[in-house]
């Protein structure tokens, strides 16, 4: 006879974890038992009333602080934490779809054994422990390999600490986002020009006029929350002044499509414009022309750039006489082959106007000291590439996965799933049934975002911020913690390793690793004792500076610029310039069917993958929109929809990234098509990819297939009329 | 119909720091239940947004511009979609001075949306899913609508009550702020302002007085309580 579970009975087990809660004394009848309700809740929750979690959003890297509604155990609303340094009580699309990952349907319930696809066998914890232990024995320490994401930092910190102490690999962090914004260009430029490799923190909301190369800092660039308030503080935060934004790019993006005037310049040519830029505000402001420009000539990087003359001088003219003027690299202009000299002379424009570590100007991240104050950049496509060298001659005999989808996000010329295979063990923690996990031999769950301990160190903002994250929900389903599982296997491995990891779970290394800011400067609250400080933490979501904390940079570096004319890869009379959806960012959210169904901003496309093309480009090319072409590049050809774009360069084609999911659950699967099947693999001088330096043909299918859209084609280009 | 409606709450909305982000839609998507239809239903035109961000298009290449506009139901004060629900499932608020739609008692004759000039009513032409365990995450305050039922914004009213019965407890009035419509919430740029109308000291009053502001085909006499604040300016 089968047992049957009444609602009533459910109720009861349901409401056994809040049993054990702690006895909330109230009223005559608290003695040494409390009363008992029949019906009982999951801990902290009042029957009506909400409860309220600070935590941190790991849909990016940026960190920005959540406050999430929870209504009797459940998440049910994401809002900004309005204290929050970064978030400031703000969220993004992507962070409002949160709770949309914690419910989906198609999470990895429970640890399972697949097998590279050929199975599906559930197993239980201690086995799974036993796999992670195992492969930390069995292998030699420098056969073993950690391939993490740009987020959580605690886990990276971790992993970096069980690494060092084991004598293995540091681990590897890697993000389709970073490799977008070419963040290790940044770096490595800000390195050159200001002699030390910080983040730069470009203080846009004390600035009067803006200048950005491609950065789309109000879509994905590192810190978009926190970037889109600065930008709104800039424009109308200040009574009878309007911030003036000029953006430099060849696509008009979404971040450009705010600003007051767009400069569509060609790919590549980012550096010579910034440069004649440079000298012709030098020239206005009646100073003699800096160092590092002085070697060049004004009129062969006019010719080279192929810009109108007079545009470049009126708008040099608004740089030199604004009181707080500033330029920021990013993106796009980064991607280049000749990248990293880009970001070094639009980098310089800041020293042509002095604006370095004054309000409204240039200054350096400073990481909040936990465990130590340095920023851990991700790592360079060109060092991935050395990690998949060594995987494919069998250096590597185990590769741990956690916080990234490689076989999705990788340029698919890289080859990732074959050097997989050379590998003996690969265990993914991801949440999701992604591609990555689809090769793995285990997929051992992490818990989602909402159901997390961890912290997150910011980047890209004024004070100094460790963001805190805790869970909102007990897990939904039989997931755990990886840095449980890790710790767990160490313990469980044993020996020296053990004894160098003493910590006894993922909250306690948390603890360890914060409780040093309790007497750190300029914290915005003070606490007696570490638990006290402990418990704030988790209270207001985190630790930051009251004040700003960035510090200013050194004076810019004399050494003379070579800015070299772009170069590209591949042949065909079109740019391809892909950029990450303002939507989906890296792709991990396209299983949020509410992501799926907001319209990109810009088209307002929505479920698919489109190509944006110049409408003259798509008249000579004799298509129009909705008819599919075939993108063809030396690494591989894509199929897409026409989307005809007015404001992009007639010799630019541009593709969103996000789309083509082959896995990660039923809302992803079997859409659109992800343009890393057709990215080169040149990278720049500092190890980015060189996203936006190949060259592409295209081919018509003579087939439609037609984008769905918000925006009404009744006239538009004459359609329909 | 009242001849001049005073209006009680209304929304502000400047088009100059608005970057189309789109996150006051999803915001709403997950405050109001919205359901998500496919990539099917919404190139029919059957999506359920409640706002939409729209993209208009300025000028041809290289003089373009973009232009974003977030619409939603622009709560009326003369609403065209009132006088014509034959079972009095639309209509308007006597306290609240918004439009009101009751879904038990819409009978789906789609008169309404028929009749509203700014596309911002939605019909379930279907019943839409949440396979569980996504249906957890529904807000307690808000109905789940089934098929044949119009919809549409409604300035949050379950915030709006919230405000005003917590208010009413302490025996105060509704402070300026404390209600947020979800979009505004969420808004990166606090681009969306919402407010008491009837206050000419609050932050919205103040905003809709702005000589950039200007109210959606107002010459149609619909007296719309969200004010647009145009933006775009040269360089001076």
């Amino acid at each position: 006879m089968s047992k049957k579970i009444s609602r009533r009975d459910f109720l009861k087990l349901a409401g056994a974890g809040g049993a054990a809660a702690a006895l909330t004394g109230c009223g005559p009848a608290s003695r040494y038992v409390r009363r008992e309700p029949y019906t009982q809740m999951p801990e902290y929750t009042h029957p009506g009333k909400s409860t309220y979690f600070a935590t941190t959003c790991f849909e990016c890297s940026a960190g920005c602080g959540l406050l999430v509604r929870t209504f009797q155990g459940r998440a049910i609303k994401v809002e900004g934490n309005p204290y929050h340094p970064v978030s400031g009580g703000k969220t993004c699309a992507r962070g409002q779809a949160t709770v949309e990952g914690l419910y989906n349907p198609d999470r990895v319930q429970g640890p399972l054994r697949v097998a590279r696809g050929a199975a599906n066998e559930s197993i239980n914890w201690d086995q799974a422990i036993g796999v992670v232990a195992g492969a930390l024995t069995q292998y030699q320490p420098d056969e073993i390999a950690f391939l993490l994401g740009m987020a959580p930092d605690h886990l990276f910190d971790l992993v970096s600490e069980l690494a060092a102490a084991g004598g293995a690999r540091p681990p590897l962090r890697f993000g389709a986002l970073g490799m977008f914004e070419a963040r290790n260009t940044l770096l490595k430029a800000t390195g050159r020009v200001f002699a030390q490799e910080a983040m730069p923190f470009f203080d846009m909301a004390n600035a009067d006029v803006v200048f950005s190369f491609g950065a789309n800092y109000l879509e994905t660039w590192v810190s978009p929350v926190a970037q889109a308030r600065a930008f709104s503080s800039m424009r109308r935060g200040k009574p009878g002044r309007r911030g003036y934004i000029v953006h430099f790019e060849p696509r008009m993006s979404q971040t450009a499509s705010v600003a007051d005037e767009w400069v569509p310049i060609a790919p590549g040519t980012e550096g010579l414009v910034a440069a004649a830029l440079g000298i012709m505000v030098a020239e206005a402001r009646g100073q003699r022309v800096p160092a590092a420009y002085a070697s060049l000539n004004l009129e062969d990087l006019l010719k080279q750039a192929d810009v109108d003359e007079e545009v470049l001088r009126r708008l040099a003219q608004i740089f030199a006489e604004a009181r707080e003027p500033l330029a920021i690299p990013g993106g796009s202009a980064l991607g280049q082959i000749n990248g990293l000299e880009n970001a070094q002379a639009i980098l310089m424009l800041n020293a042509v106007v002095e604006n370095l570590g004054k309000p409204g100007g240039v200054f350096l991240s400073q990481v909040a000291a936990v465990r130590d104050d340095a920023y851990h950049r991700p790592n360079t496509l060109y060092e991935i590439y050395q990690l998949i060298k060594d995987m494919r001659e069998g250096k590597i005999k185990a590769l741990f996965i956690h916080g990234v989808n490689p076989a999705f996000e990788l340029p698919a010329a890289l080859a990732f799933d074959q050097a997989l295979e050379k590998v003996e063990l690969v265990v993914s923690f991801a949440t999701f049934p992604d591609e990555t996990a689809r090769l793995a031999d285990y997929i051992l769950p992490d818990h989602a975002g909402l159901e997390s301990w961890g912290y997150q160190k910011v980047v890209g903002v004024g004070p100094a911020v460790v963001s805190g994250a805790q869970p909102v929900v007990l897990p939904v389903f039989d997931t755990r913690a990886t840095a449980d599982v890790l710790l767990a296997a160490v313990q469980k491995a044993g020996g020296a390793l053990a004894t160098a990891l003493p910590y006894k779970d993922e909250v306690d290394f948390i603890r360890q690793s914060v409780a040093g800011l309790r007497r750190a400067a300029g914290g915005h609250y003070s606490a007696a004792d570490e638990a006290t400080f402990f418990s704030r933490f988790q209270q207001f979501g985190g630790w930051w500076t009251q004040e700003a904390a960035a510090a200013a940079p050194q004076a810019a570096s004399e050494q003379p610029l070579s800015v070299a004319a772009p170069e590209f890869d591949g042949e065909g009379e079109l740019f391809l310039l892909p950029y990450p959806s303002p939507i989906l960012g890296d792709g991990a959210g396209a299983n949020r069917p509410w992501l799926q169904e907001t319209p990109d901003p810009t088209t307002t496309v929505m479920w698919n993958t489109w190509v944006e093309m110049n409408p003259e480009t798509a008249r000579e090319l004799g298509v129009t929109d909705d008819d599919v072409i075939r993108l063809v590049t030396p690494y591989g050809t894509l199929e897409a929809s026409v989307y005809r774009y007015p404001a992009i360069r007639p010799d630019v084609i541009a593709i969103p990234f996000g789309q083509g999911h082959t896995a990660l659950g039923r809302y992803a699967e079997n859409r659109g098509a992800n343009p890393a099947r057709i990215l080169g693999v040149k990278v720049n001088k500092a190890g980015d990819l060189a996203f936006a330096a190949t060259r592409v043909k295209v081919e018509k299918t003579g087939r439609q297939r037609p984008l769905a859209r918000a925006e009404d084609r009744v006239g538009v280009y004459g359609d329909g009329e | 119909m009242a001849a001049e409606e005073k209006g009680k709450w209304g929304m502000v909305i400047d088009q100059d720091i608005c970057t189309g982000c789109n996150a006051c839609v999803v915001a709403c998507a997950m405050e109001n239940n919205i359901p998500f239809v496919g990539e099917d239903e919404t190139a029919y035109g059957r999506g359920m947004h409640w706002i939409r961000v729209e993209r208009q298009w300025e000028g041809h290449f290289p003089e373009v511009a973009a232009v974003y506009q977030p619409v939603m139901c622009q709560q009326c004060g003369r609403a065209p979609c009132e006088p014509v629900c034959p079972v009095f499932a639309t209509l308007h608020s006597e306290t609240e001075h918004i439009n009101l739609q009751v879904y038990n008692r819409c009978i789906g004759t789609r008169y309404c949306a028929n009749n509203c000039p700014y596309v911002a009513r939605r019909f379930n032409w279907f019943d839409y899913e949440w396979p569980a365990p996504l249906d957890n995450h529904l807000n307690p305050d808000v109905t789940v609508r089934g098929r044949g039922v119009m919809e549409k914004c409604t300035f949050c009213v379950q915030r709006i009550k919230r405000a005003e019965d917590e208010a009413a407890a302490e025996g105060r009035e509704v402070r300026d702020g404390e209600v947020q419509p979800a979009c505004a919430q969420a808004c990166p740029t606090d681009a969306i302002i919402f407010g008491r109308l009837d206050d000419p000291e609050s932050r919205v009053s103040k905003a809709a007085r702005s000589k950039r502001g200007e109210r959606l085909l107002e010459d149609l006499g619909t007296q719309p309580k969200v004010t647009y604040l145009k933006g775009g300016a040269r360089y001076d």
